[in-house]
Protein backbone atom coordinates (compact mmCIF):
# COMPACT_ATOMS: atom_id res chain seq x y z
CA UNK A 1 0.00 0.00 0.00
CA UNK A 2 2.97 2.30 0.58
CA UNK A 3 3.45 3.08 -3.05
CA UNK A 4 0.01 4.67 -3.12
CA UNK A 5 1.38 7.66 -1.29
CA UNK A 6 3.31 8.62 -4.41
CA UNK A 7 0.24 9.07 -6.57
CA UNK A 8 -3.09 10.77 -6.30
CA UNK A 9 -4.96 7.52 -6.71
CA UNK A 10 -6.07 5.11 -4.06
CA UNK A 11 -8.27 2.04 -3.73
CA UNK A 12 -11.97 2.13 -3.11
CA UNK A 13 -12.55 -1.55 -2.82
CA UNK A 14 -11.23 -2.79 -6.16
CA UNK A 15 -11.88 0.48 -7.92
CA UNK A 16 -9.08 2.99 -8.15
CA UNK A 17 -10.28 6.47 -7.33
CA UNK A 18 -8.87 9.89 -6.57
CA UNK A 19 -7.62 10.15 -3.01
CA UNK A 20 -9.83 13.14 -2.37
CA UNK A 21 -12.97 11.30 -3.30
CA UNK A 22 -12.27 8.16 -1.29
CA UNK A 23 -13.14 9.75 2.04
CA UNK A 24 -16.53 10.84 0.78
CA UNK A 25 -17.20 7.50 -0.88
CA UNK A 26 -16.39 5.70 2.37
CA UNK A 27 -18.65 8.13 4.17
CA UNK A 28 -21.43 7.26 1.74
CA UNK A 29 -21.05 3.59 2.52
CA UNK A 30 -21.39 4.12 6.25
CA UNK A 31 -24.17 6.69 5.98
CA UNK A 32 -26.17 4.16 4.07
CA UNK A 33 -25.65 1.34 6.56
CA UNK A 34 -25.43 3.24 9.87
CA UNK A 35 -28.93 2.58 11.12
CA UNK A 36 -28.82 -1.15 10.68
CA UNK A 37 -25.11 -1.55 11.25
CA UNK A 38 -25.34 -3.60 14.46
CA UNK A 39 -27.93 -5.96 13.07
CA UNK A 40 -25.80 -6.52 9.99
CA UNK A 41 -22.74 -7.15 12.10
CA UNK A 42 -24.55 -9.88 13.95
CA UNK A 43 -26.00 -11.41 10.83
CA UNK A 44 -22.87 -11.36 8.74
CA UNK A 45 -20.43 -12.62 11.28
CA UNK A 46 -23.10 -14.89 12.79
CA UNK A 47 -22.45 -13.23 16.13
CA UNK A 48 -18.75 -14.00 16.16
CA UNK A 49 -17.76 -10.33 16.05
CA UNK A 50 -18.79 -10.10 19.69
CA UNK A 51 -16.22 -12.74 20.57
CA UNK A 52 -13.53 -10.95 18.51
CA UNK A 53 -14.29 -7.73 20.38
CA UNK A 54 -14.19 -9.49 23.73
CA UNK A 55 -10.80 -10.87 22.86
CA UNK A 56 -9.65 -7.34 22.01
CA UNK A 57 -10.77 -6.06 25.40
CA UNK A 58 -9.04 -8.94 27.15
CA UNK A 59 -5.80 -7.90 25.44
CA UNK A 60 -6.23 -4.21 26.20
CA UNK A 61 -4.86 -4.13 29.74
CA UNK A 62 -7.27 -1.30 30.43
CA UNK A 63 -7.90 -0.30 34.01
CA UNK A 64 -9.55 2.31 36.19
CA UNK A 65 -8.43 5.85 35.43
CA UNK A 66 -7.19 5.11 31.91
CA UNK A 67 -7.84 7.39 28.98
CA UNK A 68 -9.01 5.39 25.97
CA UNK A 69 -9.54 6.35 22.34
CA UNK A 70 -11.93 4.08 20.42
CA UNK A 71 -11.09 5.21 16.92
CA UNK A 72 -13.45 4.56 14.02
CA UNK A 73 -15.60 3.51 16.95
CA UNK A 74 -18.83 3.58 14.94
CA UNK A 75 -21.72 2.35 17.00
CA UNK A 76 -19.68 2.15 20.18
CA UNK A 77 -19.50 -1.56 21.09
CA UNK A 78 -15.99 -1.25 22.49
CA UNK A 79 -16.51 2.21 23.97
CA UNK A 80 -19.45 0.98 26.06
CA UNK A 81 -17.34 -1.67 27.70
CA UNK A 82 -14.36 0.62 28.16
CA UNK A 83 -16.54 3.20 29.83
CA UNK A 84 -17.25 0.77 32.67
CA UNK A 85 -13.70 -0.52 32.86
CA UNK A 86 -12.02 2.90 33.20
CA UNK A 87 -14.58 4.09 35.76
CA UNK A 88 -15.42 7.65 36.78
CA UNK A 89 -11.83 8.81 36.86
CA UNK A 90 -11.13 7.49 33.41
CA UNK A 91 -12.22 8.81 30.04
CA UNK A 92 -13.31 7.22 26.79
CA UNK A 93 -13.39 9.08 23.50
CA UNK A 94 -15.46 7.59 20.74
CA UNK A 95 -14.11 9.07 17.52
CA UNK A 96 -15.39 8.51 14.02
CA UNK A 97 -15.16 10.36 10.75
CA UNK A 98 -18.84 9.83 10.10
CA UNK A 99 -21.46 11.74 12.06
CA UNK A 100 -24.27 9.27 11.28
CA UNK A 101 -22.29 6.45 12.86
CA UNK A 102 -21.33 8.70 15.77
CA UNK A 103 -24.96 9.61 16.32
CA UNK A 104 -26.10 5.98 16.33
CA UNK A 105 -23.27 5.25 18.78
CA UNK A 106 -24.18 8.12 21.08
CA UNK A 107 -27.87 7.18 21.13
CA UNK A 108 -27.05 3.57 21.81
CA UNK A 109 -24.71 4.33 24.71
CA UNK A 110 -27.18 6.80 26.22
CA UNK A 111 -29.93 4.22 26.05
CA UNK A 112 -27.67 1.89 27.97
CA UNK A 113 -27.20 4.54 30.64
CA UNK A 114 -23.60 5.13 29.69
CA UNK A 115 -22.95 8.82 30.27
CA UNK A 116 -20.37 10.90 32.07
CA UNK A 117 -17.04 9.51 31.02
CA UNK A 118 -17.64 9.11 27.28
CA UNK A 119 -17.06 11.91 24.78
CA UNK A 120 -17.88 11.89 21.09
CA UNK A 121 -15.54 13.44 18.58
CA UNK A 122 -15.85 13.59 14.82
CA UNK A 123 -12.31 13.04 13.62
CA UNK A 124 -10.27 11.64 10.78
CA UNK A 125 -7.81 8.98 11.87
CA UNK A 126 -5.18 10.51 9.61
CA UNK A 127 -4.97 13.75 11.57
CA UNK A 128 -6.20 13.20 15.09
CA UNK A 129 -7.21 16.39 16.91
CA UNK A 130 -5.60 15.39 20.22
CA UNK A 131 -2.41 16.43 22.03
CA UNK A 132 0.75 14.32 21.92
CA UNK A 133 1.14 11.53 24.51
CA UNK A 134 -2.51 11.68 25.51
CA UNK A 135 -4.00 8.16 25.59
CA UNK A 136 -3.21 4.98 27.52
CA UNK A 137 -4.93 2.87 24.91
CA UNK A 138 -6.14 3.27 21.34
CA UNK A 139 -8.36 0.72 19.66
CA UNK A 140 -9.42 0.69 16.04
CA UNK A 141 -11.79 -2.15 15.24
CA UNK A 142 -12.72 -2.82 11.62
CA UNK A 143 -11.78 0.76 10.82
CA UNK A 144 -8.25 0.85 9.49
CA UNK A 145 -9.11 -0.73 6.16
CA UNK A 146 -11.41 2.20 5.40
CA UNK A 147 -8.73 4.79 6.01
CA UNK A 148 -7.17 6.27 2.87
CA UNK A 149 -3.60 6.79 4.09
CA UNK A 150 -3.02 4.04 6.63
CA UNK A 151 0.61 4.96 7.32
CA UNK A 152 -0.39 8.50 8.12
CA UNK A 153 -3.17 7.26 10.40
CA UNK A 154 -0.87 4.87 12.26
CA UNK A 155 1.67 7.67 12.75
CA UNK A 156 -1.07 9.92 14.05
CA UNK A 157 -2.13 7.24 16.54
CA UNK A 158 1.48 6.80 17.62
CA UNK A 159 1.75 10.52 18.27
CA UNK A 160 -1.30 10.77 20.57
CA UNK A 161 -0.45 7.60 22.50
CA UNK A 162 1.33 7.98 25.85
CA UNK A 163 4.70 6.31 26.30
CA UNK A 164 3.83 2.91 27.77
CA UNK A 165 0.49 2.97 25.97
CA UNK A 166 -0.68 0.46 23.41
CA UNK A 167 -2.53 0.31 20.14
CA UNK A 168 -4.87 -2.55 19.24
CA UNK A 169 -5.93 -3.00 15.63
CA UNK A 170 -8.75 -5.48 15.06
CA UNK A 171 -9.25 -6.01 11.36
CA UNK A 172 -10.15 -8.52 8.71
CA UNK A 173 -7.01 -10.19 7.53
CA UNK A 174 -5.71 -13.07 5.48
CA UNK A 175 -7.08 -16.53 6.36
CA UNK A 176 -4.23 -18.88 7.27
CA UNK A 177 -5.40 -21.73 5.10
CA UNK A 178 -5.77 -21.24 1.38
CA UNK A 179 -8.93 -23.34 1.35
CA UNK A 180 -10.54 -21.35 4.10
CA UNK A 181 -9.55 -18.27 2.19
CA UNK A 182 -11.42 -19.47 -0.90
CA UNK A 183 -14.49 -20.48 1.06
CA UNK A 184 -14.43 -17.13 2.75
CA UNK A 185 -14.13 -15.35 -0.60
CA UNK A 186 -17.25 -17.11 -1.73
CA UNK A 187 -19.02 -16.09 1.42
CA UNK A 188 -18.02 -12.47 1.26
CA UNK A 189 -18.53 -11.89 -2.44
CA UNK A 190 -21.77 -13.78 -2.81
CA UNK A 191 -23.51 -14.17 0.50
CA UNK A 192 -22.48 -10.84 2.00
CA UNK A 193 -23.79 -8.50 -0.71
CA UNK A 194 -27.00 -10.54 -0.95
CA UNK A 195 -27.72 -10.27 2.75
CA UNK A 196 -26.78 -6.60 2.47
CA UNK A 197 -29.36 -6.21 -0.26
CA UNK A 198 -32.03 -8.03 1.75
CA UNK A 199 -31.54 -6.27 5.07
CA UNK A 200 -30.48 -2.75 4.21
CA UNK A 201 -31.39 -2.73 0.54
CA UNK A 202 -27.82 -1.89 -0.32
CA UNK A 203 -25.75 -4.59 -1.97
CA UNK A 204 -23.12 -2.14 -3.20
CA UNK A 205 -21.98 -1.13 0.25
CA UNK A 206 -21.42 -4.73 1.15
CA UNK A 207 -19.69 -5.38 -2.12
CA UNK A 208 -17.37 -2.55 -1.07
CA UNK A 209 -16.94 -4.26 2.30
CA UNK A 210 -15.90 -7.51 0.68
CA UNK A 211 -13.47 -5.74 -1.64
CA UNK A 212 -11.96 -3.54 1.03
CA UNK A 213 -11.25 -6.65 3.10
CA UNK A 214 -9.31 -8.13 0.20
CA UNK A 215 -7.32 -4.97 -0.39
CA UNK A 216 -6.30 -4.66 3.24
CA UNK A 217 -2.66 -5.50 4.10
CA UNK A 218 -2.09 -9.02 5.43
CA UNK A 219 -0.85 -9.79 8.94
CA UNK A 220 2.87 -9.32 8.37
CA UNK A 221 2.49 -6.25 6.18
CA UNK A 222 0.41 -4.50 8.80
CA UNK A 223 2.91 -5.51 11.50
CA UNK A 224 5.66 -3.92 9.41
CA UNK A 225 3.61 -0.76 8.88
CA UNK A 226 3.13 -0.42 12.63
CA UNK A 227 6.84 -0.87 13.24
CA UNK A 228 7.67 1.68 10.55
CA UNK A 229 5.87 4.46 12.39
CA UNK A 230 7.57 3.59 15.69
CA UNK A 231 5.50 0.92 17.44
CA UNK A 232 7.50 -1.67 19.37
CA UNK A 233 6.90 -5.25 20.45
CA UNK A 234 4.34 -5.56 17.68
CA UNK A 235 2.58 -8.93 17.66
CA UNK A 236 -0.59 -10.26 16.09
CA UNK A 237 -3.03 -12.97 16.96
CA UNK A 238 -5.15 -14.68 14.34
CA UNK A 239 -8.80 -15.22 15.18
CA UNK A 240 -11.16 -17.60 13.42
CA UNK A 241 -8.43 -18.94 11.19
CA UNK A 242 -7.03 -15.52 10.34
CA UNK A 243 -10.29 -14.17 8.91
CA UNK A 244 -9.65 -11.55 11.54
CA UNK A 245 -6.39 -10.61 13.24
CA UNK A 246 -5.68 -8.56 16.33
CA UNK A 247 -2.44 -6.56 16.11
CA UNK A 248 -0.93 -5.07 19.21
CA UNK A 249 1.93 -2.59 19.47
CA UNK A 250 3.43 -0.45 22.21
CA UNK A 251 4.92 3.02 22.33
CA UNK A 252 7.86 3.30 24.71
CA UNK B 1 -13.10 -19.77 18.03
CA UNK B 2 -11.72 -18.49 21.32
CA UNK B 3 -13.66 -20.52 23.89
CA UNK B 4 -12.64 -18.49 26.97
CA UNK B 5 -14.29 -15.40 25.54
CA UNK B 6 -17.40 -17.38 24.72
CA UNK B 7 -17.68 -18.57 28.30
CA UNK B 8 -16.97 -15.09 29.71
CA UNK B 9 -19.67 -13.68 27.46
CA UNK B 10 -22.17 -16.27 28.60
CA UNK B 11 -21.39 -15.77 32.28
CA UNK B 12 -21.56 -12.01 31.95
CA UNK B 13 -24.91 -12.17 30.25
CA UNK B 14 -26.23 -14.55 32.89
CA UNK B 15 -24.95 -12.59 35.89
CA UNK B 16 -26.39 -9.35 34.63
CA UNK B 17 -29.71 -10.98 33.86
CA UNK B 18 -29.92 -12.15 37.47
CA UNK B 19 -28.81 -8.74 38.76
CA UNK B 20 -31.57 -7.09 36.80
CA UNK B 21 -34.14 -9.38 38.39
CA UNK B 22 -33.11 -8.53 41.93
CA UNK B 23 -33.60 -4.86 42.89
CA UNK B 24 -31.89 -5.35 46.27
CA UNK B 25 -28.71 -6.42 44.58
CA UNK B 26 -27.98 -2.87 43.43
CA UNK B 27 -27.06 -1.81 46.97
CA UNK B 28 -24.63 -4.69 47.30
CA UNK B 29 -23.23 -4.04 43.87
CA UNK B 30 -22.67 -0.39 44.79
CA UNK B 31 -20.35 -1.52 47.63
CA UNK B 32 -18.14 -3.12 45.02
CA UNK B 33 -18.18 -0.21 42.59
CA UNK B 34 -14.80 0.17 40.89
CA UNK B 35 -13.39 -3.06 42.33
CA UNK B 36 -11.86 -5.92 40.41
CA UNK B 37 -11.74 -9.51 41.49
CA UNK B 38 -10.12 -12.54 39.94
CA UNK B 39 -11.27 -16.08 40.53
CA UNK B 40 -9.28 -19.08 39.47
CA UNK B 41 -11.40 -22.21 39.48
CA UNK B 42 -9.49 -25.47 39.54
CA UNK B 43 -11.79 -26.85 36.90
CA UNK B 44 -11.06 -24.09 34.42
CA UNK B 45 -7.83 -23.35 32.62
CA UNK B 46 -8.40 -19.59 32.61
CA UNK B 47 -9.09 -17.30 35.55
CA UNK B 48 -12.17 -15.11 35.42
CA UNK B 49 -11.87 -11.42 36.24
CA UNK B 50 -14.96 -9.62 37.48
CA UNK B 51 -15.14 -5.84 37.17
CA UNK B 52 -17.88 -4.14 39.14
CA UNK B 53 -19.71 -0.99 38.13
CA UNK B 54 -23.42 -0.50 37.56
CA UNK B 55 -23.18 -4.05 36.25
CA UNK B 56 -20.62 -6.83 36.17
CA UNK B 57 -18.16 -7.25 33.35
CA UNK B 58 -16.41 -10.57 33.04
CA UNK B 59 -12.94 -10.49 31.49
CA UNK B 60 -10.34 -13.09 30.70
CA UNK B 61 -7.62 -10.55 31.34
CA UNK B 62 -4.77 -12.01 33.38
CA UNK B 63 -2.49 -9.05 33.23
CA UNK B 64 -3.92 -6.19 35.25
CA UNK B 65 -3.74 -5.97 39.02
CA UNK B 66 -6.93 -6.77 40.94
CA UNK B 67 -8.14 -5.87 44.41
CA UNK B 68 -8.59 -9.47 45.35
CA UNK B 69 -7.66 -12.82 43.84
CA UNK B 70 -9.14 -16.15 44.88
CA UNK B 71 -8.45 -19.71 43.91
CA UNK B 72 -10.78 -22.56 44.71
CA UNK B 73 -12.72 -25.40 43.18
CA UNK B 74 -16.13 -24.97 41.67
CA UNK B 75 -17.65 -27.19 44.36
CA UNK B 76 -16.59 -24.73 47.06
CA UNK B 77 -17.90 -21.72 45.25
CA UNK B 78 -21.36 -22.18 46.67
CA UNK B 79 -20.01 -22.36 50.24
CA UNK B 80 -18.00 -19.24 49.66
CA UNK B 81 -21.17 -17.29 49.08
CA UNK B 82 -21.67 -16.96 52.80
CA UNK B 83 -19.18 -14.32 53.96
CA UNK B 84 -19.06 -16.10 57.31
CA UNK B 85 -17.59 -19.19 55.67
CA UNK B 86 -14.63 -17.48 54.08
CA UNK B 87 -12.23 -17.74 57.03
CA UNK B 88 -13.08 -21.39 57.56
CA UNK B 89 -12.51 -22.18 53.88
CA UNK B 90 -9.14 -20.47 54.02
CA UNK B 91 -8.19 -22.38 57.15
CA UNK B 92 -9.20 -25.67 55.55
CA UNK B 93 -7.03 -24.70 52.56
CA UNK B 94 -10.03 -24.92 50.30
CA UNK B 95 -9.72 -21.30 49.34
CA UNK B 96 -6.62 -19.23 48.78
CA UNK B 97 -7.09 -15.52 48.94
CA UNK B 98 -4.76 -12.74 47.97
CA UNK B 99 -5.57 -9.11 48.51
CA UNK B 100 -8.46 -7.28 50.02
CA UNK B 101 -10.62 -9.49 52.23
CA UNK B 102 -13.37 -6.89 52.25
CA UNK B 103 -13.83 -7.17 48.49
CA UNK B 104 -14.13 -10.93 48.81
CA UNK B 105 -16.75 -10.56 51.50
CA UNK B 106 -18.76 -8.04 49.54
CA UNK B 107 -18.65 -10.31 46.54
CA UNK B 108 -19.79 -13.24 48.66
CA UNK B 109 -22.59 -11.11 50.07
CA UNK B 110 -23.68 -10.10 46.59
CA UNK B 111 -23.72 -13.70 45.43
CA UNK B 112 -25.70 -14.66 48.50
CA UNK B 113 -28.17 -11.88 47.84
CA UNK B 114 -28.55 -13.08 44.28
CA UNK B 115 -28.80 -16.59 45.60
CA UNK B 116 -26.79 -17.98 42.78
CA UNK B 117 -26.19 -21.68 42.70
CA UNK B 118 -23.17 -21.53 40.46
CA UNK B 119 -23.06 -25.08 39.30
CA UNK B 120 -26.76 -25.24 38.74
CA UNK B 121 -26.52 -21.82 37.24
CA UNK B 122 -23.74 -22.61 34.84
CA UNK B 123 -25.55 -25.65 33.59
CA UNK B 124 -28.80 -23.73 33.29
CA UNK B 125 -27.28 -20.95 31.28
CA UNK B 126 -25.14 -23.19 29.22
CA UNK B 127 -28.39 -24.82 28.21
CA UNK B 128 -29.39 -21.40 27.08
CA UNK B 129 -26.49 -19.27 26.08
CA UNK B 130 -23.50 -21.43 25.37
CA UNK B 131 -25.54 -24.05 23.64
CA UNK B 132 -27.14 -21.31 21.67
CA UNK B 133 -24.00 -19.41 20.86
CA UNK B 134 -21.55 -22.21 20.34
CA UNK B 135 -22.86 -25.71 19.90
CA UNK B 136 -25.81 -24.82 17.78
CA UNK B 137 -23.96 -22.05 16.02
CA UNK B 138 -21.12 -24.29 15.01
CA UNK B 139 -23.46 -27.02 13.85
CA UNK B 140 -25.37 -24.45 11.91
CA UNK B 141 -22.28 -23.09 10.24
CA UNK B 142 -21.62 -26.51 8.86
CA UNK B 143 -25.16 -26.84 7.61
CA UNK B 144 -25.20 -23.34 6.23
CA UNK B 145 -21.84 -23.69 4.57
CA UNK B 146 -23.09 -26.84 2.93
CA UNK B 147 -26.31 -25.31 1.70
CA UNK B 148 -24.55 -22.18 0.50
CA UNK B 149 -22.23 -24.29 -1.54
CA UNK B 150 -25.12 -26.32 -2.88
CA UNK B 151 -26.97 -23.16 -3.81
CA UNK B 152 -23.89 -21.62 -5.32
CA UNK B 153 -23.22 -24.81 -7.19
CA UNK B 154 -26.72 -24.61 -8.61
CA UNK B 155 -26.35 -20.98 -9.60
CA UNK B 156 -23.09 -21.69 -11.30
CA UNK B 157 -24.55 -24.67 -13.12
CA UNK B 158 -27.47 -22.58 -14.22
CA UNK B 159 -24.96 -20.39 -15.92
CA UNK B 160 -25.95 -17.31 -13.97
CA UNK B 161 -22.34 -16.97 -12.94
CA UNK B 162 -19.76 -17.71 -15.54
CA UNK B 163 -16.50 -16.70 -13.92
CA UNK B 164 -14.56 -19.84 -13.59
CA UNK B 165 -12.49 -18.99 -10.54
CA UNK B 166 -15.66 -18.67 -8.50
CA UNK B 167 -16.31 -22.39 -8.49
CA UNK B 168 -15.01 -23.75 -5.20
CA UNK B 169 -12.58 -26.56 -5.67
CA UNK B 170 -13.94 -29.75 -4.06
CA UNK B 171 -10.79 -29.84 -1.96
CA UNK B 172 -11.55 -26.38 -0.66
CA UNK B 173 -14.95 -27.47 0.50
CA UNK B 174 -13.49 -30.61 2.01
CA UNK B 175 -10.91 -28.56 3.89
CA UNK B 176 -13.42 -26.08 5.11
CA UNK B 177 -15.63 -28.88 6.37
CA UNK B 178 -12.70 -30.32 8.24
CA UNK B 179 -12.08 -26.98 9.90
CA UNK B 180 -15.68 -26.87 10.93
CA UNK B 181 -15.50 -30.45 12.17
CA UNK B 182 -12.52 -29.58 14.33
CA UNK B 183 -14.43 -26.70 15.80
CA UNK B 184 -17.36 -28.99 16.35
CA UNK B 185 -15.20 -31.52 18.15
CA UNK B 186 -13.78 -28.78 20.37
CA UNK B 187 -17.24 -27.64 21.21
CA UNK B 188 -18.41 -31.17 21.90
CA UNK B 189 -15.54 -31.65 24.35
CA UNK B 190 -16.48 -28.44 26.03
CA UNK B 191 -20.08 -29.56 26.22
CA UNK B 192 -19.05 -32.89 27.74
CA UNK B 193 -17.02 -31.05 30.35
CA UNK B 194 -20.01 -28.96 31.26
CA UNK B 195 -22.21 -32.02 31.47
CA UNK B 196 -19.72 -33.51 33.87
CA UNK B 197 -19.91 -30.42 36.04
CA UNK B 198 -23.66 -30.60 35.89
CA UNK B 199 -23.66 -34.23 37.01
CA UNK B 200 -21.35 -33.38 39.88
CA UNK B 201 -23.64 -30.55 40.92
CA UNK B 202 -26.62 -32.90 41.11
CA UNK B 203 -24.79 -35.30 43.40
C1 LIG C 1 -16.89 -1.13 10.05
S1 LIG C 1 -17.08 0.30 11.05
C2 LIG C 1 -16.46 -0.24 12.60
C3 LIG C 1 -17.22 0.29 13.77
C4 LIG C 1 -16.84 -0.28 15.16
N1 LIG C 1 -15.45 0.00 15.49
C5 LIG C 1 -17.13 -1.75 15.24
O1 LIG C 1 -16.19 -2.52 15.34
O2 LIG C 1 -18.29 -2.13 15.21
C6 LIG C 1 -15.87 1.34 10.38
C7 LIG C 1 -15.94 2.78 10.88
O3 LIG C 1 -14.78 3.48 10.44
C8 LIG C 1 -15.14 4.82 10.21
N2 LIG C 1 -14.08 5.46 9.42
C9 LIG C 1 -13.80 5.27 8.11
N3 LIG C 1 -12.75 6.02 7.72
C10 LIG C 1 -12.34 6.71 8.83
C11 LIG C 1 -11.31 7.66 9.08
N4 LIG C 1 -10.47 8.05 8.11
N5 LIG C 1 -11.18 8.16 10.33
C12 LIG C 1 -12.02 7.78 11.33
N6 LIG C 1 -13.01 6.87 11.14
C13 LIG C 1 -13.19 6.35 9.92
C14 LIG C 1 -16.49 4.69 9.54
O4 LIG C 1 -17.23 5.88 9.60
C15 LIG C 1 -17.12 3.55 10.34
O5 LIG C 1 -17.89 4.02 11.41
Amino acid sequence: MNQQSDTNQTHFGYKTVDKDSKASMVAGVFHSVAAKYDLMNDLLSMGIHRIWKRFTIDCSGVRAGHRVLDLAGGTGDLAAKFSRLVGEKGQVILADINDSMLKVGRDKLRDKGIVGNVDYVQANAECLPFPDNHFDLITIAFGLRNVTDKDKALASMFRVLKPGGRLLVLEFSKPEIEALSKAYDLYSFHVLPKVGQLVVGDAESYQYLAESIRMHPDQDTLKGMMEDVGFEQVTYHNLTGGIVALHRGFKF
Amino acid sequence: MPMPQLLAGALELALNKVLALDPNSQKRLAELDGKRMRIKLQEMPWPLTFVFSSRIDVLMDQEQPVDCAMALSLSHLNEMQDPANISALIQDKKLSLNGDMHTAQSFAALMKELDIDWEEHISRYTGDVIAHESVRLVKNIHQRAKSHFLQLGQIIKDGALQEKQLVPHPLAIEDFSQEVNRLRADTARFEARLNQLEQRAKR
